[in-house]
């Protein structure tokens, strides 16, 4: 059941914060305001959903916080530290050491088994890892894939090809999961079974978890809910979860 | 980075294959149309190269080794008498009709020499006694070029020009540029088989004395009248300049050659170009996760270069195929070590610059753009 204020009282430091975030598009008569003023903080061990209809700005909003976009105006922080203006070439590091991100299309390599797809993260984020492979096989078994690690994409059900997805954001260690609806291609029992993962990445290893979401199923696994509209974060409800207290 | 390289290349294996196919077709073009072209270029200066001669003198203005202007004796000895020649023979290079063992005629190219030449004589002897050379109306010709002359052992007799010609002796592989079979002969015999005036010849190859060096003796012989006069790298230089340069030869070959590299270049970028469209969205992904653009480059230039070591290893057997099926039309395919590690090279060159369209692309793409549906 949701309740309504401003900003939670929260427990932690944010990881990650938007202050006074705006984003315009275009100039002129074209001019475009995506994101106007938000004011929105992650805390780690929790489940952020963010909803809002199509167009409302939600995309942006997770870009931004993503580092994978500039606002217009308005800071970044990540642990505390004002990103935002940094240069652009200085920010793959921080969005490798903070960010994993999962998609409603999985976004996996055909080619490549669950295992390579998970290593080749890895790799990609510490070109001098050494244990690439142990530690792909690592995520995946904590995703429940232990034994379809040499399996390609086209051999898994969505909901696996979803948790190779989630053990590949996992690469690295990031202190934030960014998801773009997830579960939206999935059926609802394994909508709620990746969701329950997501959950217990978040309540078990104090990762922040930030969900793009038209689903207000997946609220039972959320602490918050930001709601957008035209470019607007209207609120950060609370959701109390009965089971928890 | 390897293995995942070589696997996101290889699973669509039809354009796989289809890249493989381009670079191999360019790998064996250039290989085949520059051996032909060194195949040419060896046979336009065989003689000279094969010769133990330090300067060659010729007529004045005599542009093509094969239509060198004729000279006559007094040339010779002056030449011969000029301080720091050691010793000077000469030689006679003009063309002949064979005729054939069942009546047709034969253009030949007739390699006329002084009795008991030592500067140049026939290498590669595979049958009969080359020392019989300076008997009158003894020829040595090449068992290569058997299909032309009806010429397969010693002691078969013929005419050139009408005048008798015994064979003494074969050589195998010595081929002339003009694809006129070569019959080698002496000084006189060589004049009546090209109907040369009896004191016309069109070289004289010079020894230097020992300590005299071939450039100077060169520019010494050159400054007697009516006559020029080259080392033999400077004599072979020319010999295959003019084919190459004057007659467009070099150009036809070098043309096709860089066809076979634009084939090449166009159909690994179009390959390697889809597959990085095909996997934006990973490569996006891997983006916004904090991979550095050198690392996904990486990645495409590793297939940029897989692409490579397949199609010039096909390639190669292609063109050594080709080589093998071109003897038998009488062609020189020299796949020289310079030629073959210089065509690898190419090749990586080739198909990396092949794979700049999809680099461009890598390095524009946004990492937001993962959120684009």
């Amino acid at each position: 059941m949701p309740t309504t204020s401003p900003i939670p009282s929260p427990i932690a430091s944010p990881i990650a914060s938007l202050a006074g975030v705006t984003k315009i598009y275009g100039d002129g008569d074209t001019q475009v305001t995506a994101l106007a003023d938000a004011d929105l903080s992650v805390y780690p061990g929790e489940i952020l959903l963010i909803e809002g209809p199509s167009g409302s700005g939600k995309t942006t909003l997770i870009s931004i916080l993503g580092l994978l976009m500039r606002p217009t105006r308005g800071d970044v922080f990540i642990r505390g530290e004002r990103v935002s203006a940094l240069r652009e070439r200085d920010l793959p590091p921080i969005r490798a050491g903070a960010f994993g991100f999962v998609f409603q299309g999985f976004n996996l390599f055909p080619a490549l088994t669950a295992q390579e797809n998970v290593a080749i993260a890895i790799k990609m984020k510490h070109p001098r890892a050494r244990n690439a492979d142990a530690e792909a096989r690592r995520l995946l078994a904590a995703v429940g894939l232990a034994n379809r690690m040499h399996h390609k994409p086209a051999d898994l059900s969505g909901g696996q090809k979803q948790r190779v997805a989630i053990a590949r954001a996992l690469a690295g260690d990031p202190a934030i999961i960014v998801g773009d609806e997830p579960t939206a291609a999935l059926d609802t029992k394994t909508a709620l079974d990746v969701m329950a993962l997501m959950r217990s990445l978040a309540s078990e290893h104090g990762r922040a978890v930030v969900v793009v979401t038209h689903d207000p199923r997946l609220e039972r696994f959320a602490d918050r809910v930001a709601r957008v509209e035209d470019g607007r974060v209207i609120a950060v409800d609370t959701i109390s979860h009965p089971h928890a207290a | 980075m390897w293995t995942l390289a070589r696997k996101i290349l290889l699973h669509d294996r039809i354009k796989f294959t289809v890249a493989a196919a381009g670079v191999s077709i360019s790998v064996m073009l250039v290989l085949v149309q520059i051996g032909l072209y060194l195949g040419f270029m060896q046979n336009a200066s065989n003689l000279i190269d094969h010769s133990t001669a330090d300067v060659w003198v010729t007529g004045e203005g005599s542009e093509n080794f094969d239509f060198s202007a004729p000279i006559d004796e007094r040339a010779f000895y002056k030449v011969a008498s000029t301080a720091g020649v050691a010793r000077a023979e000469r030689m006679l290079l003009g063309f002949g009709q064979f005729r054939l063992a069942d009546g047709g005629t034969q253009g030949v190219q007739v390699i006329g020499l002084d009795p008991g030449a030592r500067l140049l004589r026939p290498w590669h002897v595979v049958a009969g006694d080359v020392r019989r050379l300076g008997e009158p109306g003894a020829i040595v010709t090449d068992i290569t070029e058997a299909p032309k002359l009806k010429v397969h052992r010693v002691g078969e007799r013929r005419e050139i020009f009408g005048a008798r010609a015994e064979v003494v002796a074969l050589t195998s592989g010595i081929r002339s540029f003009t694809t006129s079979p070569f019959v080698w002969t002496d000084l006189d015999s060589a004049r009546a088989y090209t109907l040369y005036p009896a004191d016309r010849f069109n070289f004289v190859m010079v020894e230097a004395a020992p300590g005299v060096s071939p450039e100077a003796l060169a520019r010494r012989l050159s400054a007697l009248p009516n006559l020029d006069a080259y080392t033999t790298p400077q004599m072979s230089g020319r010999a295959q300049h003019y084919w190459s340069a004057r007659t467009g030869v070099g150009a036809g070959f070098f043309t096709t050659a860089a066809l076979g590299i634009i084939v090449g270049l166009v159909v690994v970028g179009q390959i390697l170009y889809n597959g990085t469209l095909e996997h934006l969205k990973e490569y996006g992904t891997l983006k916004a996760m904090g991979a550095r653009n050198s690392a996904i480059l990486r990645v495409i230039v590793y297939q940029a270069l897989i692409s490579a070591l397949v199609g010039f290893v096909l390639g190669g057997g292609l063109a050594l195929l080709a080589q093998h099926a071109m003897v038998a039309a009488n062609l020189t395919v020299k796949l020289t070590p310079a030629l073959v590690v210089g065509t690898a090279i190419l090749t990586a060159v080739m198909c990396c610059a092949a794979a700049l369209l999809s680099v461009v692309k890598v390095l524009r793409l946004d990492p937001a753009s993962v959120f684009k549906g």
